[in-house]
Parts: C-alpha cells; sequence; structure tokens
C-alpha cells in the first residue's frame, strides 16, 4: 500500500467510523418504542358488585386507570370500556367479560338497535352475546377478559383489561 | 452491470465531473493540518444537523410540555441522553471550531481581495451559530434556559429606535410563554437552518473559486490535492472531534437539564452559556444608563470593524493592514478571555451566587426526582406543576413565609445567616409544628404541654398545663387516648357530621375515648364534639385536613380560639393569602404526605 491509498482507506475508515458513532445511536433512538421493555400488565380492576347484573342482560362499564403518556401521567380517567354479561347459574364462569373494542380494527362495539345482539357502527360487525361473531366481517369473536368474583358477602367483580390484536384471526396481545 | 448503470448515470448527470473537480482541486504548498478548520465545521454542522432531526421527533414545544419531553428525550429514551449530549455540547464545539477557523484565516491574509465577500460570509455564518446558541438555550424551557433568554432579549430590547418592537416580535408579546418557544423553535429549526445552508453553500463556492491562499512558501513546495492527502487530515480531525464529543458527553453524562421554568421563582442565578459570559461580564462594567455602552455600543462596534477588515488594505499599506487586523482580533479574543475569567472569578467568590446556585441545583435535583417517580410524575398542565404541587417545595416554603416567623419548625423558625455565615433564627412564640397533626404531636402535647415543642411559648394556652398538672391519667391511658384520635379523630372524612361521627363501630368503647372522657379529664374543656366549648377548641376532626384548613382561616372561630383575647389570637390567613395548592402543599407537608427525598 502506498500512501495515497493509506490515505484513501484512512478516509473512508474515518468518515465511516463517525458516521457510524452517530448512525447507530440515531437509529436505537428512532426505534426506542420497540427496544423499550413492555409496559406494565394492567392488573384486575373491581368494575361493580355481582348482584347488580342481571343475568344475561349486558352492561357496559369504563375502565379507569391512570395513562402514562410518554412524559405526560395523567389523573385516572377510562382508557376503555367492558361489556359485562351474567351468566345463568350452573355456567362454568359466572360473568363474562367482553373488551368493547372491536376486534376488526379497534371501534367501540355498542348494543344493536333491538338490544338482542352487539353491534359495531364503523364496518357492521355484530356479535352474539357470548361474543361469536353473527357475520363475516369481524376476523374472530369478541374479546373475551379475565374475570376473577371476590368471595365475600356482596362478591365484587374483578376484571383484568388487556388490548389485543386488531385485524388477526387469533387472539394475540398487543404489545 | 454497475458499470453500465454508472455510466447511465453520469450521461445524465455528469457526476464523474463534478466528482473530480471536487475532490481534485490543486491545493498550493500541499495538504496541511492548519487547513482542517472549515472541514471540522461541516462536519460539526453535520452532526447538529443529524442529532437535531433526531431530537424534533421528540421534542415538544410548549411552555407545558417542553421541560417534559426534554426529561424524557434525556432520561427515558433509548440513547437520548446521548443524542441530547452530542447536540449540546457539539454547539459549543462549533463556537470553538469557529473561533479557531477565524483566527487560521486571518493569520493567513486569507480575507484580503479577492476573497472579501468570502470573509463577509463567514461572519454571517459566525452570527448564525450565535443565533443557534441563543434560541436552542431557551429550548428546554428550564429555569437556565428560561432566565438567560429573558436577559438576552432585554438587552435586544434596549437597542436604539427598534429595541422595543425587535423583541416584541421575539418573544411573540410582552410575556415569556407558549409564542416565545414556538418563535425560537421555529428560528431554531427552520429559518436558521436554511439561511446557513445558503450562506455555507456562498462560502464553499466562493472558497473554490479563489482557491486556497498559497503559503508564502507555497512555491518551494509541492502542491497537493484535496483528495486524498487533505481530506484524510480533515477526517482525522473530524473523528477526534467526535471523540472529544463523546467524551465530554460520557463524562458529564449527557446535557444538564435544570428545574422546570417558573417565571415566579424569585433569585434564579442566570447565567449565559460560557461563551457569552464575556459579553455578561461586560455589562457589569456599566452603570446606570450607560449599560446602552455594553449592550449595544460596543458589541455593534466590534462587529462592524470585524466587516471592515478586508477593506483596511484600501486605505492602509498591507503590512500595516495585516498588523492592524491580527492586532485588533486578538485584543477582543484576549478581552474576552479576560472578562470571561473575571465572570468565573467573581461567581467563584460570591457566596450569595454559590448559595443560590445551590438552591438552584436541589429543586433540579428534586424536579427530576419527582418527574421520573410513577406515583408523581410530571402533570398534563405542565411541568411547572411538579415542584408547585410538590409539599416538600412548596409546602414547606409557604410555611417558611407564612408561618415560621412565630412558629418554628424542627427547632428552627426562619433562619438567616449573618455576615460571618453564622446561622440566626426568628424568636418562637407559637409551637413547633413539626408533625403537628400526628399522633406523636399529639402525645408528646398530653406528656408535657408545657415544652417549646407545645405551648411552652404560648402562655394563652396555658390550660393543657394546668389540666396537666392534676392529670391522674396513666401513662397507658394517655398512650390510648392518641392511639384514639389516630384511629377515629385525625382520619375523619370532611363529610361527616359529628353525630354520625360519634355512632361509628367501636368508637365509644374504644379505651382511649374511655380515658378522655374519664372524671372529666379531657372533657372538662373539650365537652363538644358537635359545637363550640367555652374554653378551649373544638376537637371534632382535629389533625384533618378539614380542621387544620379551618383552623389557618378561621383561627378566631368559636368552635378554635375564639375564647381567647383577641390579642392572643393566631392572625388569620384567608384565602386571599393562601391558594388552595398553598394550603393543601403546606398540609400535606406538616403530615409528611409527599416523595421523602433520597439521604
Ligand atoms: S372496527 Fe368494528 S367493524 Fe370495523
Amino acid at each position: 500500500m502506498n500512501r495515497r491509498d493509506f490515505y484513501r482507506f484512512g478516509t473512508l475508515a474515518l468518515g465511516g467510523l463517525v458516521s457510524l458513532a452517530l448512525a447507530v445511536p440515531g437509529v436505537a433512538y428512532i426505534l426506542d418504542p420497540i427496544l423499550k421493555k413492555k409496559g406494565r400488565e394492567g392488573d384486575y380492576q373491581e368494575l361493580t358488585s355481582l348482584s347488580r347484573l342481571q343475568v344475561g342482560v349486558p352492561e357496559v362499564f369504563p375502565i379507569i386507570e391512570e395513562r402514562q403518556d410518554a412524559w405526560v401521567k395523567y389523573p385516572p380517567e377510562p382508557v376503555g370500556a367492558v361489556w359485562l354479561i351474567r351468566q345463568p347459574a350452573g355456567s362454568t364462569e359466572e360473568v363474562l367479560a367482553l373488551s368493547a373494542e372491536c376486534p376488526h380494527l379497534g371501534c367501540a362495539v355498542n348494543l344493536s338497535s333491538d338490544r338482542k345482539s352487539f353491534f359495531c357502527p364503523c364496518h357492521t360487525s355484530s356479535f352474539k352475546f357470548n361474543g361469536n361473531p353473527i357475520n363475516q366481517i369481524p376476523p374472530r369473536a369478541m374479546d373475551s377478559l379475565k374475570v376473577d368474583v371476590t368471595k365475600d358477602s356482596d362478591p365484587k367483580v374483578r376484571v383484568k383489561f388487556e388490548r389485543f390484536r386488531p385485524q388477526i384471526k387469533e387472539k394475540k396481545p398487543l404489545v | 452491470m454497475f458499470n453500465k448503470l454508472a455510466d447511465w448515470l453520469n450521461d445524465r448527470t455528469g457526476y464523474r465531473a463534478m466528482m473530480h473537480e471536487a475532490l481534485e482541486e490543486p491545493i498550493p504548498g500541499g495538504a496541511r493540518w492548519r487547513y482542517v478548520f472549515g472541514s471540522a465545521l461541516s462536519t460539526t454542522f453535520m452532526v447538529q444537523a443529524v442529532t437535531g432531526i433526531l431530537l424534533m421527533t421528540s421534542y415538544s414545544p410548549s411552555s407545558s410540555t417542553a421541560w417534559g419531553s426534554v426529561f424524557y428525550i434525556s432520561k427515558e429514551m433509548t440513547l437520548g441522553w446521548f443524542i441530547r449530549g452530542i447536540h449540546h455540547f457539539g454547539s459549543q464545539a462549533m463556537v470553538v471550531l469557529l473561533a479557531m477557523h477565524l483566527i487560521q484565516v486571518l493569520v493567513a491574509g486569507a480575507y484580503r481581495a479577492p476573497r472579501e465577500v468570502n470573509w463577509w460570509f463567514g461572519m454571517a455564518l459566525l452570527f448564525l451559530t450565535l443565533g443557534f446558541s441563543l434560541t436552542g438555550y431557551l429550548l428546554p424551557w428550564d429555569q437556565k434556559g428560561y432566565w438567560a433568554t429573558k436577559v438576552a432579549t432585554n438587552i435586544a430590547s434596549g437597542t436604539p429606535v427598534i429595541g422595543p418592537y425587535l423583541s416584541k416580535v421575539v418573544v411573540g408579546g410582552s410575556d415569556y410563554g407558549n409564542q416565545t418557544l414556538t418563535r425560537f423553535y421555529g428560528l431554531h429549526v427552520g429559518a436558521l437552518p436554511a439561511l446557513f445552508v445558503m450562506c455555507l453553500a456562498a462560502h464553499v463556492a466562493l472558497f473554490r473559486k479563489h482557491g486556497l491562499t498559497p503559503p508564502a512558501d507555497a512555491s518551494k513546495r509541492t502542491a497537493g490535492k484535496f483528495w486524498p492527502e487533505q481530506l484524510f487530515m480533515d477526517s482525522v480531525v473530524s473523528v477526534a472531534v467526535f471523540g472529544i464529543l463523546t467524551f465530554l458527553v460520557v463524562s458529564e453524562h449527557g446535557a444538564n437539564l435544570d428545574a422546570p421554568a417558573d417565571p415566579a421563582s424569585a433569585n434564579y442565578p442566570a447565567r449565559p452559556e460560557w461563551y457569552f459570559l464575556s459579553l455578561f461580564q461586560l455589562l457589569k462594567h456599566f452603570e446606570g444608563d450607560r449599560v446602552i455602552l455594553g449592550t449595544f455600543v460596543i458589541p455593534t462596534a466590534l462587529m462592524v470593524v470585524m466587516l471592515l477588515i478586508p477593506l483596511f488594505d484600501k486605505v492602509l499599506p498591507r503590512g500595516l493592514a495585516y498588523f492592524l487586523s491580527c492586532g485588533f482580533v486578538f485584543a477582543v479574543v484576549g478581552g474576552a478571555i479576560y472578562l470571561t475569567v473575571e465572570a468565573v472569578k467573581a461567581d467563584e467568590k460570591d457566596t450569595l451566587f454559590q448559595a443560590e446556585r445551590v438552591r438552584a441545583d436541589q429543586a433540579r435535583e428534586r424536579a427530576l426526582a419527582l418527574a421520573a417517580d410513577p406515583k408523581y410524575g410530571i402533570p398534563p398542565d405542565g411541568a411547572m406543576y411538579v415542584l408547585l404541587r410538590d409539599p416538600f417545595t412548596h409546602g414547606q416554603s409557604v410555611l417558611s413565609r407564612k408561618c415560621l416567623n412565630c412558629h418554628y419548625f424542627d427547632g428552627k423558625g426562619q433562619v438567616s445567616h449573618d455576615e460571618s455565615g453564622k446561622e440566626t433564627s426568628t424568636p418562637q412564640t407559637a409551637s413547633d409544628l413539626k408533625g403537628f397533626g400526628s399522633r406523636a404531636w399529639l402525645r408528646g402535647l398530653l406528656e408535657n404541654p408545657r415544652s417549646d415543642s407545645h405551648f411552652g411559648k404560648v402562655k394563652a394556652c396555658g390550660g393543657m398545663a394546668r389540666w396537666k398538672k392534676n392529670s391522674k391519667l396513666t401513662s397507658k391511658e394517655l398512650d390510648s387516648v392518641a392511639d384514639f384520635f389516630e384511629k377515629f379523630v385525625i382520619p375523619t372524612p370532611p363529610e361527616m357530621t359529628p353525630e354520625e361521627w360519634e355512632a361509628q363501630e367501636g368508637l365509644a368503647e374504644h379505651p382511649g375515648y374511655v380515658a378522655f372522657n374519664k372524671e372529666g379529664e379531657c372533657t372538662t374543656c373539650h365537652s363538644e364534639w358537635g359545637s363550640s366549648n367555652p374554653e378551649a377548641p373544638n376537637l371534632f376532626g382535629w389533625g384533618s385536613k378539614a380542621w387544620i384548613t379551618r383552623m389557618i382561616h378561621k383561627p378566631e372561630a368559636a368552635d378554635r380560639y375564639g375564647y381567647l383575647d383577641k390579642k392572643d389570637q393566631m392572625p388569620a390567613f384567608g384565602s386571599d393569602q393562601l391558594s388552595e395548592n398553598d394550603m393543601d402543599t403546606l398540609i400535606r407537608f406538616l403530615k409528611g404526605d409527599y416523595l421523602v427525598p433520597a439521604k
């Protein structure tokens, strides 16, 4: 290698070094949302007492949580909603909890006008009260959530709120 | 395949000729280390552009969000501290390299005809760089940037004739706020970069047009080429600059972030960035009206002379003009260094400044700790409230200002330091409020009402002492009274009535309640929970927020200390003197309801 070649390679190597020293942290910085450790899992949250739910009649409850949006910490406020349907005596679960977030593309699922099924106003997905789809629009059934009914004299219904990925056939948690 | 593609591209663009021209530039006298500053500046500017754009993706320019977003970048985002640190120290590297570049150009005589216009473009780049510094300093919206920039814009407002209008336009009104930030931000990331790139392009184009100024001995040495000799040296220096930046960032743990800007804070020791310190110090040498000399006349005059340097040759002999130009610039640099040292020394000697700096650092640590704590964090209405709603910061300050000229807290009143630095405290004429409203405070009162922590300094409140003299309650019974207060009295919710309170399960049977009523020990004076007593305050809800609030707002009320003579009563502090937040943080401070500082 002669002197000029040394300069040539040296320049390229040094230039590459500075570029990398800046590019690597820069890319890591931009990819921060992916690199960050997962957010903490939600806890069970008490929504109502069992005695206030009527068998087979869905009722919607807001999920109230403290929300951390980047640097801002919001006081407790509704971050989502859950449909609770009390099951007839003798069923395996006492209460069925369905996330009101539509598995299609995330709009809020409501009751149909005849109040006999669930209906999503965005692209007309419909579901039975057990969460199963009635038409072909949604990719899967409404997402059921974990429920815990306390054992005391006036049992309370507690639900663990989670979000799931829209648009796909399986129910996969959103991470 | 690749060659064909390159041929096609060359045919359409002629890029090979362009590259050739750019790289094969001849260097009379050969490549030299002293020619590296221009390239080093370009590299640093590129680094600033890249890190700046990265920061733009996460920064939010408004008075309520700026500090929080910078906090998030520095403390939460992956390598955010590094990106911001490089940008912070990179701005200082720009100033240092600019000074070196300027001196090299000057000493080489490279400003002379026909290169005058290029000197002026260089000057424009210098001012734009200082403009970047000035606007960037404010963006974190922390105390440091806020106060330093306030001083800077007030200086601008002193400019004859246009000053007031100029500062109003830049600040976006007469008050500092959202408009100031958006304007500075627009300048910093939009207007200044555009101007800078245009001037830089012209600067480089003119440099190419006229070529390098040949050094005196150029004819004796072989000529070199830009590529690869000079570019190699440039790259070595660029790596060195980036290495120094990285070292600074790592050893300083990124750029500093002061406490959030608080327009109401008194005595913030504002200082500009170090390369403006000389201008700052210059002001101290002019009194009263003459300050305009320091803020405007001298800096402007220096600027004008700098711009005129290439024209000296026209009126003076070449050698003399060169001597004067160099002499002038070195005098300015020397003066600046002298003033900077003077400023640093003055601050080192200034105990008041040091004390204020310590306070400011404590506020910064506190704000960062609160913002990072998952329980507290930064509220939606702005980072300013991180400290304003903190009992340890704001509650304590309210206590000190409003209460401690009579009361004590933990054995001290309002503390001041005399000449020799000795601590003196205001005299105590009321109880010590440390732990007021808690079980411990109450138990102390029941043990010894005449101690200084309780009513020892308050002659008018001798009732408890008289009771103590004749009291037959055992220590265990006193414990149970304190327990009773802790369990039933202090936690009384504000919506509860005395009747509901007395009807609570387990209240009447509580041994403390029994002792309270035993042979009229306490009930002789504190007989009523539901209405006022003739010779003692009503204890319903004693120690609760509602009780203390009423005590502060209306100490003269019949259910508080209305039974005392007017002159013996505590002065009232109405809501005109204490805001809701003042009251809330004050009471939470007394109750110890705050993030306890580490260590
Ligand atoms: S989001 Fe519910 S139907 Fe499309």
